[in-house]
């Protein structure tokens, strides 16, 4: 299959999946898993041409204009991740499906769309060649877990998380789009594959700092980075087969695949490689002192993944071979472990109802399934042989010896994988074996759906790590080659002798069981310190997020205060600062004399005009006011009159009359004595704008009139109105003929106003009825 | 004469624009009276106006003569009157019925939507 098709088959799948899934029994509601199956079905197929050294892309066209094109491409790298994303998809589609088993059929379809959504979001992010594309896929993927972290949606904190972890992650993505468009602007081209060809020429750019600051504030808020670090654990609030899938294959993993496809192309950059090392290191160091000090069972879970995704980032910046093998390995092997640890961890808080983990203890008794993959997949955490864990670390820290880098990076990530050992024994052992009978009874048992998960990717960190054969020439050596751009020798296996790794490991191991034999002490030593309590990212979060809402209030206040007058004054003054920008701009003012001489008539009715006009203003009395408003509705008619207009002085006359019946009807009903509403000093605010309008005004007319006329379209009218119409009054013809739509327009705004007058003054009687 | 004209109309728009800035409705809604008459004035101005003929093609004629008014402002014009008017009567409805469910034509006194308190504010959980 096309890469284009399986996405449209994940994406049309979920909705399909979900649509019967509302309605299916309880004996066939594993049926939503098929789709997850056949995708990872159709990307099994691809190994093979992959291995050998292909890529497969796919095309289409979608705004050729912009140089955007559906454009994807399949290598080594994508496709290790796209058969984490579906494989992991497929075991939590069923282990969603048994853990929602009690809930409501329609709840549990949507939450399987949900994650079938977020599915098909990931795979187009890993799978997309063109950066817009994979950018909108990115976005996706945010928005997708934003509704899976906040699924519980009657449940305040899961609201918060999933709050949080939009605004940090659309924030960033809105530092990686701005990335992605400088590249764009540099280069031309949105291609990731063009990107990496012509890495120089992007190197060699100004924009370049610019390009990689944007860059790695987008993936370290995906990938939850220092200080990016605190929305991952609180994301913990979603349901527990959404967080396997948020915490162990994928989305956080998203920030560190397009770190890793950057990687080839900033190889000339030192700093490229410095940054991602520093900032690893910071956020590993951090989360494994978090994780000490965490008290939920996930919670700890959630810190050894950012300390994981920390490890990633650092073994990303590391220079030398082993680095890219080192990271494959170990996302695969996290990948396995982390999500069969999720599994674990969620099948016991779903049979106790407890999420703290030193409440819970001797759950073996009734879940030893369970309790067996935990402990087979924190081995593999642990990173002890057999395990496929065990190999990853190995690379890991050959990769550190590799590199250029100081004995720093070596101790921390030795005290960090002896924090790490310390969780894998925590989660394991407290939960399941130690203090029996703390848990006399639970709610519900192991079904298969819930055991299927964490027992296959336990057992497979197993088999992996014994017979690594099986992975080394068809998946790790693919991915490693892509991401280094040339093919990579691994030597993937579990024993390579008596190396200086092999001490680390064991210094590892050992630091790792001394401190969970004192993981009480260190717990509570570690949650009392002052400093730790006083550096809490989470907190400044908040902060900033309190200050932005209190600005938005302020202005709120302020703009939004309750006074017409100042929504008013507010209008007029832009409207005076735009037009009067536009008059300065425009040219020089023009009030040079024309139209011919001073006409006394038309002098005189605009002086009783503008009588009215004060007369409506100083007036205290509405009807004082509406005297002076007629004398300008009639002066008007008489002006229009003047100036050959009959037709206009007709209609002005007949109108006007209207407007004063309709109003002295009105005033009838109303007090008519209009106190003062305006202070002396508003009063002359508003005296002076309305004084600054009007010069505007004048200005502006007397310059328009000063221009010479183009007469054209009047000329049109007059030339054809009889010809063509059969009309001798040219006026009524351009209203009844040539803007006879208008005309329609017009009159229905008459009947709407009527209708609204109608229905408003019924209102009332209605309700004096009533 | 067109300095005239721009400064009359100018002065009706400035007198149209402080009846606006009033609290009390009634005067706000004869402000808007002003201004649709200014605003007519200008849009009849713009097409250059002067003691000319109407714009009627004579009888036995089928042009209309150089001399005559320009239609075509006329015709917008007649348009803008008859809008302008039934804006007017469904302001002046709006501003009756105020009165005779609230009792007050002061802005300052219509003010039962701000009291709801802001809808941003609702949602704030700590």
């Amino acid at each position: 299959m096309s890469l284009i098709s399986i996405l449209l088959l994940s994406a049309l799948g979920s909705v399909a999946a979900w649509r019967v899934g509302r309605h299916v029994s309880s004996g066939l509601k594993h049926v939503a898993a098929l789709l997850p199956i056949a995708l990872f079905a159709c990307f099994i197929f691809h190994i093979e041409p992959v291995a050998s050294g292909g890529v497969v892309t796919d095309t289409a066209a979608w705004v050729p204009s912009l140089g955007i094109d559906l454009a994807f491409r399949l290598d080594g790298f994508s496709l290790l991740f796209a058969l984490l994303i579906t494989g992991i998809g497929s075991l939590v589609t069923i282990y969603a499906t048994s853990y929602f088993s009690e809930a409501d059929a329609r709840e549990r379809a949507r939450f399987v769309f949900l994650i079938h959504l977020f599915m098909t979001a990931m795979l187009g992010t890993v799978l997309s060649d063109n950066l817009i594309v994979m950018f909108v896929f990115w976005e996706a993927t945010s928005l997708t877990s934003f509704m899976l972290i906040g699924f519980e949606t009657a449940k305040t904190e899961a609201r918060r998380a999933a709050l949080q972890s939009l605004l940090i992650t659309c924030g960033g993505g809105l530092a990686l789009l701005g990335a992605i468009l400088l590249i764009g602007m540099e280069l031309g081209s949105f291609s990731l594959a063009a990107i990496t060809a012509r890495a120089p020429e992007l190197v060699a750019s100004p924009l370049l700092p610019a390009v990689i600051v944007l860059l790695l504030i987008g993936t370290f808020t995906k990938s939850a980075q220092f200080p990016f670090h605190f929305w991952l654990p609180k994301a913990m609030a979603a349901p527990t087969p959404a967080s396997a899938y948020l915490h162990s294959a994928t989305m956080v993993k998203l920030g560190v695949y397009l770190l890793a496809r950057f990687d080839g192309i900033f190889a000339g950059v030192p700093a490229y490689g410095v940054i991602l090392v520093t900032f690893g290191l910071l956020t590993m160091s951090i989360a494994a002192f978090n994780a000490i000090r965490a008290t939920g069972y996930k919670a700890i879970l959630a810190q050894s993944t950012v300390a994981s995704l920390g490890i990633l980032v650092m073994l990303i910046g590391l220079d030398g071979p082993v680095s890219s093998v080192a990271v494959i390995g170990f996302i695969l092997s996290h990948a396995l472990y982390k999500a069969a640890l999720f599994f674990c961890a969620g099948t016991a808080i779903h049979a106790t109802h407890i999420t703290e983990l030193r409440k819970l203890g001797g759950l073996a008794k009734h879940l030893p399934f369970t309790a067996a993959a935990a402990v087979l997949a924190s081995l593999s955490m642990a990173g002890l042989p057999p395990f496929v864990g065990f190999i990853a670390k190995e690379y890991l820290f050959e990769a550190q010896l590799q590199s250029s880098w100081s004995a720093i990076a070596v101790i921390v990530a030795v005290l960090v994988n002896g924090v790490m050992v310390a969780v894998a024994g925590a989660v394991s052992l407290r939960p399941f074996f130690r203090g029996r009978g703390k848990i006399e009874h639970v709610h519900h048992g192991e079904t298969p759906g819930l055991l299927i998960g964490p027992m296959l990717l336990a057992i497979l960190g197993v088999v992996f790590g014994i017979a690594p054969h099986l992975i080394v020439d068809n998946l790790i050596a693919p991915a490693a080659g892509a991401l280094r751009g040339s093919p990579v020798q691994v030597s993937f296996s579990l024993w390579h002798g008596l190396t200086p790794m092999l001490g680390l490991s064991a210094a590892v191991v050992i630091l790792g069981i001394a401190l969970m034999w004192k993981w009480n002490e260190f717990h509570r030593a570690i949650g009392q310190m002052r400093l730790v309590q006083k550096i809490d990212a989470d907190r400044a979060y908040y902060r900033v997020v309190d200050r932005v809402l209190g600005t938005a209030r302020a202005t709120t206040r302020w703009l939004q205060n309750g006074d017409q007058r100042r929504y008013t004054l507010t209008v007029a003054s832009s409207l005076l600062i735009v037009a009067g920008y536009a008059l300065v701009t425009g040219g020089p003012l023009n009030l040079t004399w024309s139209g011919g001489e001073i006409l006394p008539f038309p002098a005189i009715i605009l002086i009783l005009a503008i009588v009215g006009c004060v007369v409506a203003i100083r007036s205290t009395s509405l009807v004082t006011g509406l005297v002076g408003i007629g004398i300008v509705g009639y002066g008007s008619a008489l002006l229009f009159l003047a100036n050959g207009a009959p037709d206009l002085a007709l209609t002005q006359f007949a109108v006007e009359t209207l407007v004063l019946v309709v109003l002295m009807a009105v005033l009838v009903r109303l007090p008519t004595d209009a106190p003062k509403t305006r202070s002396p000093r508003e009063s002359r605010i508003d005296a002076g704008i309305a004084t600054i309008f009007g010069f505007l005004v004048f200005g502006g007319l007397a310059t328009m009139t000063a221009q010479p006329f183009d007469t054209r379209l009047s000329d049109f009218y007059g030339a054809t109105s009889y010809l063509e119409a059969r009309g001798h009054n040219v006026v009524n013809v351009i209203i009844v003929d040539y803007r006879a739509f208008d005309t329609v327009g017009e009159v229905a705004v008459v009947a709407f106003a009527t209708l609204a007058v109608w229905a408003l003054l019924k209102r009332r009687r209605a309700g004096k009825g009533s | 004469m067109n300095l005239i004209y721009s400064a009359g109309f100018a002065a009706i728009m400035a007198c149209g624009v402080y009846l606006l800035l009033s609290r009390h409705v009634m005067r706000i809604v004869y402000g808007v009276i002003l201004i649709s008459a200014s605003v007519n004035l200008v849009l009849f101005l713009s097409g250059r106006i002067g003691p000319n003929p109407p714009p009627v093609i004579p009888s036995g004629e089928t042009v209309l003569s150089a001399g005559a008014a320009n239609p075509l402002p006329q015709a917008l014009v007649l348009t803008a009157i008859v809008i302008g008017f039934s804006l007017v009567a469904f302001a002046v409805a709006l501003a009756l019925q105020t009165f005779r469910t609230i009792g007050t034509l002061d802005s300052r006194k219509l003010n039962q939507a701000e009291a709801l308190g802001s809808p941003y504010e609702e949602g704030k959980s700590q």
